[in-house]
C-alpha cells in the first residue's frame, strides 16, 4: 500500500469503536444438506479476524447470510446489533468483497464503482478515490472484462472501501494475487484494523492468516471448532517441540529420556524433543559430555494445527465422493 | 489526493431508497456497450423495415384486388419494426437481470440495496422509461417516414371520415395523417406495447435468472405459443388466440376503423392494453415473489 493511501485511510481512525458481527446458533440447510451448522461468534473491531475452513466448510454462505442475501434456516446474525436488512446506508456501514469476479465484463472499473456510489448516495470524487486507493486508477476506465485476477481482486476492494464502511468482509481476498499483492492487501487489512474497523476476512490459506490476523474463528464442516485468537489457537493445541542435533543422536536420546522428555528421532541425526524446555535439554547435554549442533524451539505452523484440528471435518478426504446433495459454498 | 477529500456526508438523515436504486440502475444500464447496441437495432430496424414495407406495399396497390385494398393499412406498415423490436427489448430486458445473475454482481446489488423490491422497482423503471422514450420517437419517426414514402409513390390523405368502402374504391394508395381516427392511438400503442413486453422480459429474468431460459421462455410466449394454438381445432384456437401478447399487440397497433377483417377476432385497442399490462404486473409480481424467497 502506498503511504498516501495510509494516510487516506487514517483519517478516521479512532471514530469507531464498538462495530461488531455477532452470531448466534447460526444455521442454513440447501436441500438436506447442512452448509452451516449453530454457529456463535463474535468478531470484533480494532482487530483484523481470520475465518478459516477447508473448501466448502461454509464460510461463503456464512458471509453471505452476514449480508442478508442468503436467508439462515435458523439463527440470526447481526452487525452492530442490527440486521442487515435494516441498514439505512449499508454500504456506509458494511463492505464486502464476495467473489472477485462479480462484475459485468462490458462495464468499466469506474462505471462499475459509480454505480454502486449512486446506490449509497456516495459522491462520485470517492469513487476516484478508492480507485487509486487500490491502485486501479490508470485503468479506471478500462472494461472490467479485460482485468486480470488480481485487478479483479483491487476492484472488489475497492467497492468494499468506497462507502468508507465501519465493518469489512473479505471472501478469500487474496486469492490470484502475486507475493507482492498479498503482502499489499495484508498490509491494508491490518491498516484498516487498527483504525477501529471490524475486519472480518476468510480464508483456507491458514499461513496467510498467521501472518494477518489477530482473532480466529474457525470452521469445519459448518460448524464451529474454534473462537479464540492466532496465538492461543497455535498454542493450545500444540506442544511445544525442540529440534536438537548432535553428534551423539543416540547416547542423547537415552540421556533425555532419562530426565522424562519424550523424544522421537527426525532424521539426520536430529531428534524431536517434547515435554522439556530448551534450557534443560542444554543443561543435560552439557552434564552428560554431549556436544550439540543445534537446539531450535519449534513452532508448530496454524497450518498444521488447523490440518490436525479439521482432519475430522473436512468434506473432501480422498476417495469419499461427496453426495449429490451436497451443495459447495 | 488530500485527506479532506475523503468525508463522506453524514449518513444521520434518510436511507438509500427507491431514488438512489433507480441512479445506480440508470448508471448500470447506460454504462454498458449491449444497451446502446440493442437501443440502435431498435430505432434503425424500426425506421427502416417500415419504410421499406411500405415502399413494398405502395408498389403493389396498383395490382391489388379490393379485399387486398381493404386490409391496406398505412399505420401498421409504418409499425413493422416492431416485429424485429419486441425480440431486442425482451433481449435487453431480460439481460439487465440475467446479465448480474451469470455475473454474480446481484450480489453486489443487493447488498446495497437490501430492499430486494425497491431493486425490482428501480431496474423496471429505468428500463421501461428508456425503452418508452426510443420506441415512442421510433414509433412517431417511422410512421411520418412510411406516410412519406407512401405520398412519395402518390398517395394522398383520404378525407376524413372515410370508410373501409373508400379506400377500397380510392384510386390512389391511401395515406394516413396522424390526426386521422385511431392513427394517433395505433403509433402511440406501439411504443406502449414495447414497454410492457420490456417489463415481462424483466419479469421473467427475475423468475429464471438465467439468460438463455428467460430469453427462451420470452420468445416462446410469443412465437412458438401461437404456433402450438393455430395447431388447435379452430373452435378452442379462435377463443384462445385473442389473448395471446402477439394478438394483444396487433390489437393495440390496428386501426379498427379502417379494417373489417379482425372484427371479433381481436380485443378492442384498449382493451388489450389494459390486459396486456395485467400480464407485465403479473409476471413482474412472479418476480418479485422468486427474488424476495430465494437466496441471492
Amino acid at each position: 500500500m502506498n503511504p498516501e493511501a495510509a494516510l487516506v485511510l487514517s483519517v478516521h481512525a479512532a471514530r469507531r469503536h464498538s462495530s461488531m458481527i455477532e452470531a448466534a446458533g447460526l444455521s442454513k440447510n440447501y436441500g438436506r444438506t447442512r452448509a452451516v451448522d449453530g454457529l456463535n461468534f463474535e468478531v470484533r473491531s480494532g482487530v483484523v479476524t481470520g475465518f478459516l475452513g477447508p473448501n466448502g466448510s461454509g464460510k461463503s454462505t456464512t458471509m453471505r447470510m452476514v449480508l442478508g442475501l442468503d436467508r439462515p434456516t435458523a439463527g440470526t446474525v447481526t452487525v452492530d446489533g442490527r440486521h442487515y436488512h435494516d441498514l439505512k446506508w449499508p454500504l456506509r456501514e458494511v463492505g464486502a468483497l464476495l467473489e472477485a469476479n462479480a462484475i459485468h465484463p462490458g462495464r468499466s472499473a469506474r462505471n462499475h464503482l459509480l454505480g454502486l456510489a449512486h446506490s449509497n448516495a456516495i459522491p462520485p470524487v470517492r469513487v476516484d478515490e478508492v480507485l487509486g486507493l487500490v491502485g486501479l486508477d490508470a485503468v479506471s476506465g478500462r472494461k472490467a472484462g479485460k482485468f486480470s485476477l488480481g485487478m479483479s481482486q483491487r476492484l472488489g476492494i475497492a467497492s468494499a472501501l468506497l462507502g468508507d464502511p465501519g465493518v469489512l468482509l473479505f471472501d478469500e481476498p487474496v486469492n490470484g494475487l502475486d507475493p507482492e499483492g498479498i503482502l499489499w492487501v495484508r498490509t491494508l487489512l491490518q491498516s484498516l484494523a487498527a483504525e477501529g474497523r471490524t475486519v472480518f476476512v476468510s480464508s483456507h490459506l491458514m499461513s496467510e492468516m498467521a501472518l494477518t490476523a489477530t482473532d480466529l474463528v474457525v470452521i469445519g464442516r459448518g460448524r464451529l471448532i474454534a473462537d479464540t485468537t492466532v496465538d492461543d489457537f497455535i498454542n493450545s493445541n500444540t506442544e511445544a517441540t525442540v529440534l536438537v542435533r548432535s553428534p551423539e543422536v543416540d547416547r542423547l536420546a537415552g540421556v533425555l529420556t532419562s530426565i522424562g522428555a519424550s523424544v522421537a528421532h527426525g532424521g539426520n541425526g536430529s531428534l524431536l524433543v517434547t515435554k522439556a524446555f530448551p534450557a534443560v535439554i542444554g543443561d543435560a547435554a552439557h552434564t552428560a559430555g554431549i556436544a550439540l549442533h543445534e537446539l531450535t524451539p519449534q513452532q508448530a505452523s496454524l497450518e498444521q494445527v488447523f490440518m490436525d484440528l479439521t482432519s475430522d471435518a473436512v468434506d473432501f478426504h480422498g476417495g469419499r465422493p461427496r453426495t449429490a446433495d451436497e451443495v459447495p459454498s | 489526493m488530500t485527506t479532506a477529500t475523503l468525508s463522506l456526508p453524514p449518513t444521520g438523515a434518510g436511507r438509500a431508497g427507491i431514488r438512489h436504486a433507480i441512479r445506480s440502475e440508470w448508471t448500470k444500464l447506460r454504462s454498458v456497450r449491449s444497451t446502446w447496441i440493442a437501443l440502435a437495432v431498435v430505432v434503425v430496424a424500426g425506421i427502416g423495415l417500415s419504410a421499406l414495407v411500405s415502399n413494398i406495399e405502395a408498389g403493389r396497390w396498383a395490382g391489388l384486388g379490393p379485399a387486398d385494398r381493404a386490409q391496406f393499412d398505412p399505420v401498421r406498415f409504418s409499425q413493422t419494426g416492431v416485429f424485429i423490436s419486441q425480440f431486442v427489448v425482451g433481449v435487453i430486458g431480460a439481460l439487465i437481470v440475467t446479465s448480474e445473475y451469470s455475473t454474480g454482481s446481484i450480489r453486489t446489488t443487493l447488498a446495497s440495496m437490501p430492499r430486494r423490491t425497491t431493486v425490482l422497482a428501480a431496474k423496471g423503471m429505468v428500463i421501461a422509461a428508456v425503452i418508452f422514450v426510443v420506441t415512442e420517437l421510433t414509433a412517431f419517426i417511422s410512421f411520418f417516414v412510411s406516410q412519406a414514402v407512401l405520398t412519395a409513390h402518390g398517395g394522398k390523405a383520404l378525407p376524413a371520415g372515410s370508410s373501409i368502402v373508400t379506400q377500397v374504391r380510392s384510386s390512389v394508395i391511401p395515406v394516413v395523417t396522424v390526426t386521422d381516427s385511431g392513427a394517433f392511438r395505433a403509433v402511440f400503442l406501439c411504443g406502449v406495447y414495447l414497454t410492457l413486453l420490456t417489463l415481462i422480459a424483466v419479469g421473467i429474468g427475475f423468475a429464471l435468472r438465467h439468460t438463455a431460459g428467460a430469453i427462451s421462455l420470452y420468445v416462446g410466449l410469443l412465437l412458438v405459443i401461437p404456433l402450438v394454438i393455430q395447431i388447435l381445432p379452430s373452435s378452442i384456437s379462435g377463443s384462445i388466440e385473442k389473448f395471446l401478447p402477439s394478438n394483444l399487440g396487433l390489437a393495440m397497433v390496428v386501426v379498427t376503423t379502417r379494417k373489417t377483417d379482425f372484427a371479433g377476432v381481436l380485443l378492442t385497442p384498449w382493451a388489450a392494453t389494459v390486459l396486456l399490462a395485467l400480464y407485465a404486473v403479473g409476471v413482474v409480481v412472479l418476480g418479485a415473489w422468486a427474488l424476495l424467497r430465494r437466496d441471492a
